[in-house]
């Protein structure tokens, strides 16, 4: 509940600041938020699961984020950012989807 | 172990040694720091009942950045896409007025050409007006001598008779005189007496022994260069006056006289052309008194 209200803020806050996104910084803001979003969802497993940690979800979560911002800058460094990008997303989508089936099988029990 | 056992889907296994990649992704989907934290927790009071953790004041804030990240990307990405619609619309505007330039362009183009065609033609209108002034100049300037001229007439050669003793027997300024009124008569255009061009003020005089036209000694023989028409000047030239003086002159004293049909001739011009008393109307302040 408390996850969700922050969510929330957490969007208000960005709809309404809009702010703006450093040029150098720009290519890897979608990465972040799908490497994010794994964070997320992994962290929504685990409380389903009964074993949610706070510190854990933080520093998953920020790990998440600069890891897969730091592969993505380095793949543009040796000039195969694109491609780089593109493992990021395959593995963490890989992830996000067998999270969300622990997740769907917890709630739904199907 | 058994905690993340009962959640994972696969069933987790111990070791991923033997796992494929895509396997393991799917293993360890979730951060395995999580089953640790709770082995951890779960260790001092073993048999406490498990109890749900709920995240605290930092979940929150790590949610709360999560939905901001969220927010800033979706905003980003519409705003470039925004962007890239309004810079397809100004390269759409720039291609219209840039086509509606080009187009006004040719219609300039048109419309110029038309002009100069226009142009031309008042051009050619004002240059055959031109043409009559210059046409009207030329026959001034040959009747008047300022222009030489070349085409076919005769060649007149008088000199005195041979061994010449009285003055009878020379050729007298009154007889060159005599013989160039005639050739005028005779349908002459120009004149030139050896190679001095008669105009409309030349004088053919005797000063001193010779004769003199346009203040120019003249040398025996006397050349009179005629342009005209070389087939009835001479006809005509007897028929006139003169001409019947100068063939007595001929038949009397022993006057040479000989005239030659010419195909081309050439008259030069005359050397001076001075106008002495007579201005035309746009000087009249120049009129002298």
């Amino acid at each position: 509940m408390i996850a969700a209200l922050g969510l929330l803020v957490g969007i208000v806050v960005g709809l309404l600041l809009q702010p703006d996104v450093p040029l150098g910084l720009e290519p890897y803001l979608p990465i972040a938020v799908v490497a994010a979003l794994d964070a997320v969802f992994g962290a929504l497993r685990a409380f389903l699961d009964g074993i949610f940690d706070d510190k854990v979800f933080v520093v998953s979560f920020v790990s998440n984020v600069l890891i897969a911002a730091l592969i993505v800058y380095l793949g543009d460094k040796l000039g195969v950012g694109g491609q780089l990008a593109t493992g990021v997303i395959v593995v963490l989508g890989i992830r996000i989807f067998s999270n969300v089936a622990a997740i769907r099988r917890h709630l739904l029990h199907a | 172990m058994s905690v993340e056992a009962s959640g994972g889907t696969t069933g987790a296994p111990s070791s991923s040694h033997r796992l494929g990649l895509l396997d393991s992704i799917t293993a360890f989907s979730i951060d395995e720091g999580y089953a640790e934290a709770s082995r951890r927790r779960a260790t001092p009071e073993t048999t406490a009942e498990p109890r749900r953790p709920s995240p605290g004041v930092t979940g929150l804030l790590v949610v709360a950045i999560f939905g901001l990240l969220l927010a800033i990307a979706a905003v980003q990405n519409s705003r470039n896409a925004v962007s890239a619609a309004t810079d397809r619309e100004d390269l759409v505007a720039q291609i219209r007025a840039r086509s509606a330039a080009v187009a006004a362009t040719r219609d300039r183009i048109q419309s110029t050409s038309a002009e100069v065609a226009l142009l031309e033609s008042q051009f050619f209108a004002a240059t055959s007006e031109g043409q009559s002034v210059t046409d009207r100049l030329t026959r001034l300037g040959v009747s008047t001598g300022s222009l030489p001229v070349e085409g076919p007439g005769v060649r007149v050669v008088v000199d005195d008779a041979p061994n010449a003793a009285t003055a009878q027997q020379e050729v007298l300024d009154k007889d060159l005189q005599k013989l160039v009124n005639g050739l005028w008569e005779a349908g002459a255009e120009a004149i030139a007496i050896n190679g001095q061009r008669l105009t409309n003020l030349s004088a053919i005089r005797h000063a001193g022994s010779a004769i003199t036209v346009n203040y120019r000694s003249l040398a025996r023989p006397y050349v009179v260069t005629v342009i005209g028409d070389p087939d009835s000047i001479p006809a005509r030239f007897v028929e006139t006056d003169h001409g019947g003086e100068w063939l007595d002159l001929q038949a009397t004293f022993g006057l040479q006289y000989e005239m030659t049909s010419e195909e081309s001739l050439t008259v030069p011009a005359a050397t001076r052309l001075d106008l002495r008393h007579a201005t035309t109307d746009q000087t009249p302040d120049q009129a002298p008194r």
